[in-house]
């Protein structure tokens, strides 16, 4: 399972995070709704490491792994979905992939397995990442983290900008992932889609959780309450 | 946190404004002096000391307020010294009237260099007003009508006795200095440091207030190439001759990086601070030749990765003090 | 200045010929000095930072060569079995241990450091090696040449723009088409997303500067035996460095190469001009060029 335990986190002198607690259990779908800056991607960034946290504000099956690099966490099978995608232009979009692919763990997700399950990837695997569409574009940037086989994938807003179509390929993918039996972190402005794709849900604003239950039975209205502040 | 600092200090700042203000006149009424119970080899390392402050303040105004780090900063000084001597032999005329004009040949020249240097940004604008400077090295060394390798010598010095020649260097070096800081901090308190204050926190906000970005670079440009290239003027007419090799040497440059680094980029407080600093190191420890250097290289690079902002960011680090009023935290990017 | 090597052929009488003669040697000076350029633009590339003490470094290896020569009594060429290896551990730690603390602090830190830097090896190089001049030996090698069309052409500058030429195809394709090529690709695009993707990139930093003074080793070798040398004699290669980075285009391997045969060329048709002006047409072929198309040859758009 992975927890966080009281997270505080800054950027200089700002301090984004105040004391968050959430968890995530292996195989489950965990959102985190909030408006912009309430400190989701903050979240996600102190998790696997490219923000500074606590030691033991991090825990993976209880032991503290807070504070250490992204390579790290990435051994240890915790990997990003960065918000806005961020492929790397000078490389082709198999390049991105063999690049992630080196350097995270072995699994069932391989290059050729992805190339199979979406034939259309096979077609535009030797052009720059970056003159793709958006759609096309995230299903690479969600592919790029799954190569690293991880056990927890933590997705930073991956339908923002994207349209319906394309988000649903891209959740289609991430479904199939899921059924692999690995544990999102899904950060989402779209409420409905994100607690339609979870179990469990929290609201996080102003760098604290608000208010947190399970998908299914999400009151709507304490959500958009909780969402806006009112 | 630092607010209540500020507000504690405020009272007795203003009672120790007034108290400060008579030291430094007493001072520079001491300095002003010196010339009648100084030695002349005092005196000439005065001028070293407030000709090589001046450049210095100049290096630290480009880099630190306008974001133009300067490596061929030597082309200031070889343009004003060269300027001077040409100048002063050609038309034969007292050489200290022909000060102001060899500020201004520099000031043209700093113009006209603007034009390919400022194609360049960061450390390739660094390194490309180093190639300038070798040029105008290697073109001065090759001039015939400048002397070539020997150089020049400042003829029209000549004609005065010894007192009033050191005096007159003296108290150019002197003028020079404090001129220079004055200079700075007007430039700095009126609209040309708060347009270049803004560029640096945000060029893409300065932009789009209606900053012009590069009249505000250029402005800089000239006026810190003109305070070298007075001070290189006055820092020849102490040494009497001018070679192409020393003039346009890296040392300038590297003497006022190391002030700069030393003292703290960004600020007033830390050239001065530097350059005291430098000469205490220059005059305990320069016997030591490779040593010395080696010393003070090791000192930039342990500054640069402990201490960044200089001497004066651990004396800020202790008291929260503003003398002058003008503090600029050391560029993050 | 540099010593024009007299080779021993017969001495051309058409002017065309001496042209052509002054244009290859150009050429080959050039290839030199594009190895110089290349360890530039990689760590411009990589890391975003010019090491001031680039030129320094050369030097250092240079001496290297001639102390390593010195104590087995090998020759310049041999010596670089033990140099390469050295400097490449040099250049690791000295990014790791040093380097790394400034990199991404901006374009200031870096270019500060590296002039203390810099003065501390020309100083170091001062004590222990005195300022005096020195060249590598390397026997009849250095000497030979041969004819190619009336134009005569001297081995050891053209064993050189071979081993440049080598060197840049295989970096190039170093680059292009292995993982660590990959690494240093993502890397210049986007530091921080490439520590997401598992890029450990203060080991990898350490280990692009050691290849980077693995490949002034080679460069400074050919150098030694071509140029005297002093321990002063550093910035004056950073400056050709740097040209040849700035004219071919930042980012471009290729391009630094383009940008060190022009240098080259320039420096020795300038030097025919006037014996004394040869580094000075570089400088102001690459300042004309500056003015004219500042992203350089190949550059991508304007920096």
């Amino acid at each position: 399972m992975l927890r966080t335990e009281r997270l505080d986190a800054y950027y200089g002198l700002f301090q984004a995070l105040f004391g968050l607690t959430f968890e995530v259990k292996p195989g489950e779908t965990v959102a985190l709704i909030g408006s912009n800056g309430a400190g989701k991607s903050t979240l996600l960034r102190s998790i696997v490491g490219s923000v500074r946290a606590r030691p033991d504000g991090v825990l993976l099956d209880g032991r503290p792994v807070g504070g250490d690099p992204e390579r790290k966490q990435l051994d240890r099978g915790i990997a990003l979905v960065p918000e806005g995608r961020r492929l790397f232009p000078s490389l082709t979009v198999r390049e991105n992939l063999q690049l992630a692919m080196r350097n995270g763990r072995k699994g069932p997700w391989t290059i050729e397995r992805l190339m199979k399950e979406f034939p259309v990837m096979e077609a535009f695997q030797h052009r720059p990442a970056t003159a793709l569409s958006g759609g096309q574009q995230q299903l690479v940037a969600l592919s790029r983290a799954l190569v690293c086989n991880p056990s927890y994938l933590l997705c930073d807003e991956i339908s923002l900008g994207l349209s319906p179509v394309a988000v649903n390929e891209v959740y289609e993918l991430l479904g199939r992932a899921r059924s692999d039996g690995l544990a999102v972190v899904l950060v989402e402005q779209n409420v409905k889609r994100a607690l339609s794709e979870s179990d469990r849900f929290y609201c996080i604003q102003k760098g604290r959780v608000v208010l947190e239950g399970t998908s299914e039975h999400a009151d709507h209205a304490q959500v958009a309450q909780a969402y806006f502040g009112i | 946190m630092n607010s209540i600092a500020w507000m504690d200090g405020a009272r007795p700042r203003k009672a120790g404004r007034a108290a400060v203000g008579v030291a430094v006149l007493v001072v520079l009424g001491a300095l002003a002096l010196a010339p009648w119970f100084t030695s002349f080899a005092t005196q000439r390392l005065l001028v070293e000391v407030f000709t090589v402050f001046s450049m210095a303040l100049a290096w630290n105004l480009l880099a630190g307020y306008g974001g133009l780090v300067v490596v061929g900063h030597q082309m200031f000084v070889g343009v004003g010294a060269y300027a001077l001597f040409a100048l002063s032999n050609r038309l034969g005329i007292n050489p200290w009237l022909m000060l102001p004009l060899a500020a201004a040949a520099t000031a043209l020249f700093a113009l006209l260099s603007a034009l390919p240097m400022f194609r360049l940004s960061g450390a390739h604008f660094a390194v490309g007003t180093w190639v300038l400077a070798e040029m105008l090295r290697i073109l001065t060394l090759n001039s015939e009508w400048l002397g070539a390798g020997g150089g020049m010598p400042l003829e029209a010095l000549g004609s005065f006795d010894r007192w009033t020649r050191n005096a007159g260097v003296y108290w150019s070096a002197l003028i020079t200095g404090v001129g220079a800081l004055f200079v700075a901090r007007l430039m700095l308190r009126g609209k040309l440091g708060l347009a270049l204050m803004s560029v640096r926190d945000s060029e893409a906000a300065a932009a789009a207030s209606g900053v012009s970005i590069q009249r505000a670079k250029l402005a800089l440009w000239v006026i810190a190439g003109s305070i070298t290239g007075l001070a290189g003027a006055v820092a020849y007419m102490n040494t009497l001759q001018v070679t192409p090799d020393a003039t346009f040497s890296l040392n300038w440059s590297a003497a006022a990086i190391f002030i700069a680094v030393l003292g703290g980029i960004g600020t007033l407080e830390g050239p001065i601070l530097g350059t005291i600093l430098y000469f205490l190191l220059r005059e305990s420890f320069a016997t030591y030749g490779s040593w010395y250097f080696i010393g003070l290289g090791s000192l930039a690079i342990a500054t640069m990765v402990f201490a960044p902002g200089g001497a004066w960011s651990l004396v800020t680090r202790r008291w929260a003090i503003d003398p002058f009023g003008v503090r600029r935290d050391m560029p993050r990017r | 200045m540099r010593t024009m090597r007299k080779l021993p052929k017969p001495i051309l009488e058409s002017d065309m010929q001496a042209f052509i003669e002054t244009i290859a040697g150009g050429l080959m000076l050039g290839a030199l000095y594009a190895l110089f350029g290349l360890g530039l633009s990689l760590s411009l590339g990589v890391m975003k930072m010019i090491n001031i003490a680039h030129g320094d470094l050369i030097v250092l290896g240079a001496y290297l060569c001639s102390t390593v020569m010195q104590a087995l009594g090998v020759g310049p060429f041999l010596s670089l079995l033990a140099v390469v290896p050295m400097m490449f551990v040099i250049g690791y730690v000295l990014q790791r241990v040093l380097l790394n603390r400034v990199v991404g602090r901006g374009a200031l830190s870096p270019l500060l450091l590296t002039f203390g830097l810099s003065i501390v090896v020309q100083n170091v190089l001062q004590e222990v090696y005195t300022a005096d001049t020195r060249s590598l030996q390397a026997g009849e090698f250095a000497l030979q040449g041969f004819d190619l069309g009336g134009v005569s052409i001297g081995l050891l500058p053209l064993a050189s723009t071979l081993i440049s030429v080598a060197i840049f195809a295989g970096t190039s394709w170093l680059i292009g088409h292995s993982h660590l090529g990959r690494q240093a690709r993502a890397v210049a695009d986007d530091p921080g997303t490439a520590r997401l993707v598992g890029v450990n990139d203060r080991n990898f930093f350490a280990l692009v500067t050691g290849f980077v003074l693995a490949v002034i080793a080679l460069a400074s070798v050919m150098y030694g035996i071509r140029t005297p040398f002093s321990p002063t004699a550093g910035p004056e290669r950073l400056l050709y460095s740097f040209e040849a980075v700035v004219l071919g285009g930042l980012g471009n391997v290729w391009g630094t190469f383009v940008g060190g045969l022009i240098i080259g060329v320039a420096q020795l048709l300038g030097a025919k001009v006037s014996s004394g002006l040869g580094p000075f047409f570089g400088h102001l072929v690459f300042l004309i060029a500056l003015l004219a198309r500042p992203q350089g040859i190949f550059g991508k758009g304007s920096r």
